[in-house]
């Protein structure tokens, strides 16, 4: 007993006062909160989430995803919308504003060397962890060009600067990108069911099947989709994955209490090849192989 | 290092003895380990940890969601996910380092066998003491529908009794008419401890889709909101509970020392925390420095001598006629 190893999982979670350095807002109810909050800066990988208090009247914190990380300048970006009371207080906080958080939580997206095409696949607040996805391809991969494509889908207003692309995506007309990526070198383009300029009108899950349909059998086999959204959305990436047979990895969402694995709270269903298990949103993911969930 | 914490929060309960009387409830904190990913959080703030709900076979628990918010609390169902008394006995209890805290089981069954083999399993393990949770709302066999009938209730202590040599800490319902009756049925059926109270039953439901928020419809309310409740029923359990000297830890809704002092007061011996953690995982650390305060700014030599130290004035009238 004197020599229990302890489990490496200790510590990894920092609990941190983070401050609001800016707080940006967006049409349809869509804001941009960046916290100095330096220990979870400094940890954060693409795909892990905080548990933000978003006031003091809740009982619960709520879940956000990551969409940007900077260690040096000690800060991260959360993109959300508001949807009830906690997102509606959390809207009202002011710069200079304290919240508590925790963070960063969970396993990140893995980027396997033997799929270097990569497929981002994002739906609403589900864009935010693509962003860092790409971000993060092109710290790892500086030199990939035409390897790591993005398709974005919204129904409302996307809360991004959205410019005319000089960076072509095979067998997509829609020419709209999100700045950011472009800025990144990373093609992307946008779905909508509205009719928004430059954007593929209808799902976003087809958007990406028109580029998937160029891409040679060599290439498919090389290629992994990653995506974070609405579970409607995940559903028929998952369709998509299997239709063509490529790999897809998807970020899930659901209630949460601990963020810490501790409550079950957060459990959904995956069937591996032991059968049907219940694992943990929160530390057990968020991100799961798609294969492998119930949706 | 480590400073160890103010001698005077140590407490014997049901003859274990216990750094600090705050005690981390059953179904909140995993099994031991969870909240240790949080840096800065110790094993060693708790007197005790009490594991989730364990049964006989591993279950998958309940379908999504499990958790809603209410005002002041949260209701949830998880439906005792476990994975089953074996593989906790074997994979998990070898893993937890008690020499940072006690350990309690905590056990569930649909059938009173289980409830049986599951304590009898426990009685040659590493843990402390076996809470028996005959108060579950969230499974359809066993659980309250043991806890709300006294006669069942002390059948199950009875039988777990005769299994095991470990304390045995009962975890009574509040959904149920009489609780102080209940737990002198527990006690005479020979139970070392009372857990008061579980969740209460509760339901939430979303206006815009008109469902359910939960997915198995109902489930446990905690938090702050059951405070009140859990309270009185503490209270009335220690008129019980304190001729027989059975301890009671006292919990529902405790989110401050203040919430724990007023626990201690109505009768508990030891406090828990479950809710409160999720708003604040270094609470137990908060109520520990709180209750030192108290003990200096009330002249109290030690934590246990608050237990059951309420001032009623003059008589209490229609309040309770009990013996
Ligand atoms: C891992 C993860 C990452 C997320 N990332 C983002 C993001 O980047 N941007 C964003 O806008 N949203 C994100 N969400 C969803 C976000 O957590 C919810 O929109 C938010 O909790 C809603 O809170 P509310 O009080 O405004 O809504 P209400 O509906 O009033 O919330 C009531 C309760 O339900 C919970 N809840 C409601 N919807 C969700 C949901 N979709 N997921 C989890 N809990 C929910 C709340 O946390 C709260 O406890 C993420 C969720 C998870 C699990
Ligand atoms: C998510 C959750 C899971 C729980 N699971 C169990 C359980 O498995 N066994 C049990 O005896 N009580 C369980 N409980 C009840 C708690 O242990 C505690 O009695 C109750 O929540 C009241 O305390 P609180 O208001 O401080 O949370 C659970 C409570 C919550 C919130
Ligand atoms: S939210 Fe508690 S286990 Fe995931």
């Amino acid at each position: 007993m004197a020599h229990l190893k302890h489990p490496d999982s200790r510590s990894t979670i920092h609990m941190e006062d983070s401050i609001v350095i800016s707080h940006h807002h967006y049409d349809d109810r869509q804001h941009v909160l960046r916290l100095h909050c330096p220990q979870c800066a400094s940890h954060a990988v693409h795909g892990q989430f905080v548990h933000l208090q978003c006031d003091r009247s809740l009982l619960l914190r709520r879940p956000f995803s990551i969409m940007r990380a900077r260690p040096d300048e000690g800060w991260i970006d959360l993109l959300y919308k508001e949807v009830g009371q906690g997102t509606m207080l959390l809207a009202k906080q002011a710069e200079g504003s304290v919240l508590n958080l925790l963070g960063s939580i969970g396993n990140p997206f893995i980027l396997h060397e033997d799929k270097p095409i990569r497929i981002l696949i994002g739906g609403g607040v589900g864009i935010p962890p693509m962003i860092f996805v790409a971000e993060t391809i092109r710290q790892q991969y500086p030199s990939d060009t035409d390897m790591t494509y993005a398709f974005m889908g919204s129904e409302i207003s996307f809360p991004f600067t959205v410019l005319n692309s000089e960076l072509p995506v095979p067998g997509v007309t829609a020419h709209h990108a999100i700045e950011d990526m472009e800025n990144i070198s990373i093609p992307s383009r946008l779905a909508s069911l509205r009719y928004l300029t430059g954007c593929y009108r209808g799902h976003v899950t087809e958007l990406a099947e028109k580029f998937l349909q160029t891409l040679s059998p060599e290439r498919l086999q090389i290629a992994e989709i990653f995506s974070c959204g609405p579970r409607p959305m995940l559903y028929a990436t998952k369709r998509l994955a299997m239709k063509y047979n490529i790999d897809c990895q998807i970020s899930m969402e659901e209630y949460m209490a601990c963020a810490t694995g501790g409550c079950a709270g957060c459990n959904v269903k995956i069937t591996g090849p032991d059968g049907p298990a219940m694992k943990r949103v929160c530390v057990d993911g968020p991100v799961f192989d798609a294969s492998l969930v119930e949706l | 290092m480590q400073r160890g914490l103010d001698s005077r929060l140590k407490v014997s309960f049901c003859g274990i003895e216990l750094n600090s009387p705050v005690i981390l409830l059953s179904g909140c904190v995993g099994f031991g380990e969870e909240y240790t990913r949080i840096k800065g959080f110790s094993n060693r703030d708790a007197g005790a940890i009490c594991l989730k709900g364990t049964t006989g076979t591993a279950r998958l628990g309940n379908p999504s969601h499990r958790l809603a918010e209410a005002s002041s609390g949260i209701i949830n169902a998880i439906g005792l996910q476990n994975p089953g008394v074996e593989a906790v006995i074997d994979d998990i209890l070898p893993t937890l380092d008690f020499t940072e805290t006690r350990f309690f089981a905590n056990v569930s069954g649909s059938t009173v066998e289980e409830y049986i083999d599951v304590v009898r399993r426990f009685d040659d393990s590493s843990v402390h003491a076996i809470e028996i949770n005959i108060s579950c709302p969230n499974v359809k066999e066993g659980g309250a529908a043991f806890g709300n009938d006294p006669d069942m209730s002390a059948r199950v202590v009875g039988a777990c009794r005769a299994v095991t040599g470990k304390p045995i800490i009962t975890k009574l319902s509040p959904n149920q008419t009489d609780i102080a009756e209940s737990a002198r049925r527990c006690i005479e059926a020979g139970t070392n401890g009372l857990a008061v109270i579980n969740t209460l039953m509760g339901m939430a439901v979303d206006a815009r889709s008109q469902v359910p928020i939960i997915g198995s419809v109902q489930g446990g309310l905690s938090g702050p909101a059951i405070k009140p409740i859990a309270l009185l029923k503490v209270y009335e359990v220690y008129q019980v509970a304190k001729e027989h000297n059975i301890p009671i830890i006292g919990q529902g809704g405790i989110a401050s020392a203040s919430d724990a002092v007023e626990f201690l007061l109505v009768g508990a011996a030891t406090v828990g925390v479950g809710t409160a953690l999720f708003y604040d995982p270094m609470i137990c650390k908060q109520i520990n420095s709180g209750l030192v305060e108290y003990m200096d700014s009330m002249g109290i030599e030690s934590i246990a001598a608050l237990t059951g130290t309420l001032k009623l004035s003059g008589s209490v009238s229609g309040c309770d006629d009990r013996p």
